[in-house]
């Protein structure tokens, strides 16, 4: 799974479904999805470390404020390998520019990683095609041969 | 010593075992309990006592569905969640003698894990079982649940053998016992120093690890001794320095009138001291039922913008066990008794996860399953309950498929494509990615305007369906889950989905399937769930299951199932697999 800020660049769609109590982000990249609990008020920590990270909304005036916390440390931020820690936290921020335009900003903090906090901003734009849909991007056929290539009986790496 | 009337118990839960022992001479009157039926809510009594006679050589009780007599012990199981086995805790493991322990281990073996939950624990060596010098040989077993149990070749003292604590001062918790609780001072062989409560040892060693665990919750919550007079038994032991967690008494919602008392030792072992029987655990979540009544009376709570809102975490464990066709032996009947269907839950548990450590299940973690449910069958239409005829077509594609299947498993798996899409991490398809399974049953269903969204959490899928129409895939598009439509028909929501790619088919479905999803809250609780397969390449008409989901909000959160990423098991296969070839290689050279 793809962590977050990184699921926001991936070149791939994602939905957002805007509940009373929480907001979904739904990926179609390996299936990720993140719930973004808006109905707690008291946040406790996450369970569990995850890919995703646990995602704590709320709203100033028309922004959405995501706070990510309780990562694994095993996603990157790019094909290169920046990476970040389990002490990560991410502060996002959707703020919408027009019916069809959000500027997302992320502010990365790692104590363990960097000597300070960064923040990455982009535009998202909505899809408009009168039949866009998140399509389920199923990464695993495609890494099986990475991952067990050695092990098949006609081997292939 | 003081002289008082005690019978030795000992209270395994969940599937928990209360040894009702006649441990001393003539106190037999003593441990003639009136046991209440005990209420199933999360595991199940039959297979525990099923498990205790095949391999334990334990024997049933007439008139008892909750207890095994295992040589003059009694193992009674109570259904209540584990926090985890025995190891750590206070109470090491129990010990069963067995006249011809080399036979008795290859027995076992043999018998592997599936399905019967026998888990051998090997030596440094790789043998199952040791000879200790001057002793007898010895060999460690765990039952399904997470009991520790020593197998011993002890020709003098057979069947049900010790209990073993693990305490911080081994010679004075022996001390205490015999002080308080009347064990007999002896010497197993001469070597190992215990008491003795009637034929059954009490043995001690160090606990090497600081105090261990507590027992309360875990495999082995607690020792349960009988005696005849609790107040003088309790009266003593105050007077000897010993507090009670609770003093005697009939506890409010106990379901039989028995008085106990309980103490927590030093080595944190929770200790009962029952003086007629003993009441069982009670635990309050509901039981789910299938009622069209409840339907027609709920008037679900509307999201904002006026939908029903059956939104929540949600879980179907009570489904767990249900099989898809009625079976032939249950024709005429409607429903379950709750014990035969925690009966067939266990069995269906046991069935999954092999030989899974207790500590694999969710319930360790203090999570309290709801009832298992007693319907019969999913299938409703047709009402025969069994799948309808297929057609030539259908029954050609089934044979070609067996044949296939066949063919791919009677060599070891040569790449990851022999494996299902399930054990490769892709999906369980549709409707399979709805239905129970032993762990991760969680559901979540988000909510917002035009769209709902349902994430299950095994193994992480989460489904985007509009419930305005919403312009269709071309019919070239195909993918594994499908294109998904919904609407709101009354309280209930319907999706249609169809586009299946057909790779991860359904009981033989084809990728020109049709399913109509049905999702009604008939009440707080409860999520009735109908899938119907409309698949007339396959079948000669269509068909309909159902099951309910439970609330279950106040103690579940979906975890994030990243199934492809810890995967090991596909590179234990294949890897197994390789080796598998290579034997078969320099077997026919």
């Amino acid at each position: 799974m793809p962590g977050v800020p990184r699921a926001t660049y991936l070149p791939y769609p994602f939905q957002i479904i805007q509940g009373d109590k929480k907001i979904m982000m739904v990926y179609g990249f390996a299936e990720a999805s993140r719930t973004v609990h808006m109905d707690k008020d008291n946040p406790k920590p996450a369970p569990i470390d995850s890919w995703m990270g646990r995602s704590h909304g709320h709203w100033e005036n028309d922004t959405l404020i995501v706070e990510v916390e309780g990562f694994n440390g095993q996603a990157w931020f790019d094909r290169a390998g920046n990476f970040a820690s389990n002490t990560l936290k991410v502060v996002e921020r959707y703020t919408p520019m027009g019916i069809n335009t959000i500027i997302y900003k992320a502010t990365i903090e790692d104590p363990n990683v960097f000597t300070r906090p960064w923040t990455i901003s982009m535009p998202l734009y909505r899809r408009l095609e009168t039949n866009a849909r998140v399509l389920g991007f199923k990464c695993v056929e495609y890494s099986e041969d990475l991952l067990y290539g050695h092990l098949r009986r006609n081997r292939t790496r | 010593m003081k002289t008082k009337q005690i019978a030795l118990s000992l209270l395994v839960t969940p599937m928990s075992i209360l040894l009702m022992g006649t441990l001393i001479p003539g106190l037999s009157r003593a441990a003639e309990i009136n046991y209440h039926h005990v209420h199933i809510t999360a595991s199940s009594p039959t297979e525990g006592i099923k498990w205790y006679m095949k391999h334990m050589d334990c024997s049933s009780i007439p008139d008892r569905s909750d207890a095994a007599d295992c040589g003059g012990v009694k193992i009674v199981f109570i259904p209540q969640p584990t926090m985890g086995g025995t190891q750590g805790t206070g109470v090491n493991h129990i010990s069963f003698s067995f006249p011809n322990l080399t036979t008795k281990m290859a027995d076992l073996e043999a018998v592997g894990v599936y399905g019967t939950g026998v888990r051998l624990q090997r030596f440094a060596d790789g043998s199952t079982l040791q000879a200790i010098p001057e002793l007898f040989k010895i060999g460690f077993i765990f039952d399904p649940w997470g009991t520790r149990i020593a197998l011993v070749e002890d020709q003098e003292y057979l069947g049900f053998h010790h209990i073993h604590l693990s305490t911080v001062d081994p010679e004075a918790t022996l001390t205490w016992y015999q002080e308080f609780l009347g064990g007999q001072p002896a010497s197993l062989r001469g070597q190992l120093d215990g008491l003795l409560f009637n034929d059954v040892w009490m043995l001690a060693s160090k606990h090497t690890e600081g105090t261990p665990a507590p027992t309360k919750g875990r495999a082995i919550d607690h020792i349960a001794f009988e005696v005849s007079d609790l107040d003088l038994v309790t009266e003593d032991m105050r007077e000897g320095g010993v507090n009670f967690t609770q003093n005697p008494m009939v506890p409010e919602e106990a379901r039989t009138s028995a008085r106990r008392a309980f103490i927590t030792t030093a080595d944190n072992v929770k200790l009962a001291i029952v003086e007629t029987g003993w009441a069982g655990i009670v635990t309050n979540r509901v039981s789910s039922t299938e009622s069209n009544t409840l339907r027609k009376q709920y008037e679900p709570p509307m999201t904002p913008w006026a939908e029903p809102d059956i939104q929540g975490v949600w879980t179907a464990n009570s489904a767990h066990g249900i099989p898809l066709e009625r079976p032939n032996e249950l024709l005429d009947i409607e429903k379950l008794t709750p014990e035969e269907a925690a009966a067939r839950r266990e069995r269906r548990t046991l069935g999954s996860i092999w030989g899974y450590e207790r500590e694999w299940r969710d319930t360790t973690l203090g999570y309290v399953k709801t009832a298992p449910s007693t319907q019969v069958a999913m299938i409703i239409d047709p009402i025969h309950g069994r799948l309808p005829a297929r057609t030539k077509y259908g029954k050609a594609q089934a044979t070609r498929e067996h044949e296939e299947r066949a063919r791919i498993d009677s060599r070891p798996p040569a790449g990851p494509e022999d494996l299902s899409p399930y054990v490769r991490c892709i999906t369980r398809g549709l409707p399979g990615m709805m239905m129970p399974g032993v762990y991760n049953n969680g559901l979540q269903i988000v909510q917002g305007p035009g769209f709902v969204t349902i994430q299950k959490e095994m193994i992480h899928e989460t489904r985007v369906v509009p419930t305005t129409q919403r312009e269709p895939l071309s019919e070239n598009l195909k993918t594994w889950l499908g294109d998904a439509q919904g609407h709101w028909k009354g309280n209930t929501l319907v999706i249609k989905t169809n586009n299946f790619n057909g790779r991860a088919p359904y009981q033989g479905s084809s990728q020109n399937m049709t399913l109509i999803e049905r999702y009604t809250r008939i009440g707080p609780n409860l999520l009735e769930y109908q899938f119907t397969i409309d698949d007339p390449l396959i079948w000669t008409s269509s068909w309909t299951g159902q099951f309910i989901f439970d609330k279950d909000d106040d103690q579940y959160e979906l975890v994030e199932y990243a199934c492809h990423e810890g995967n090991y098991g596909m590179t234990n296969i294949l890897s197994g697999a390789r080796a598998k070839d290579k034997e078969i290689a320099e077997a026919t050279r």
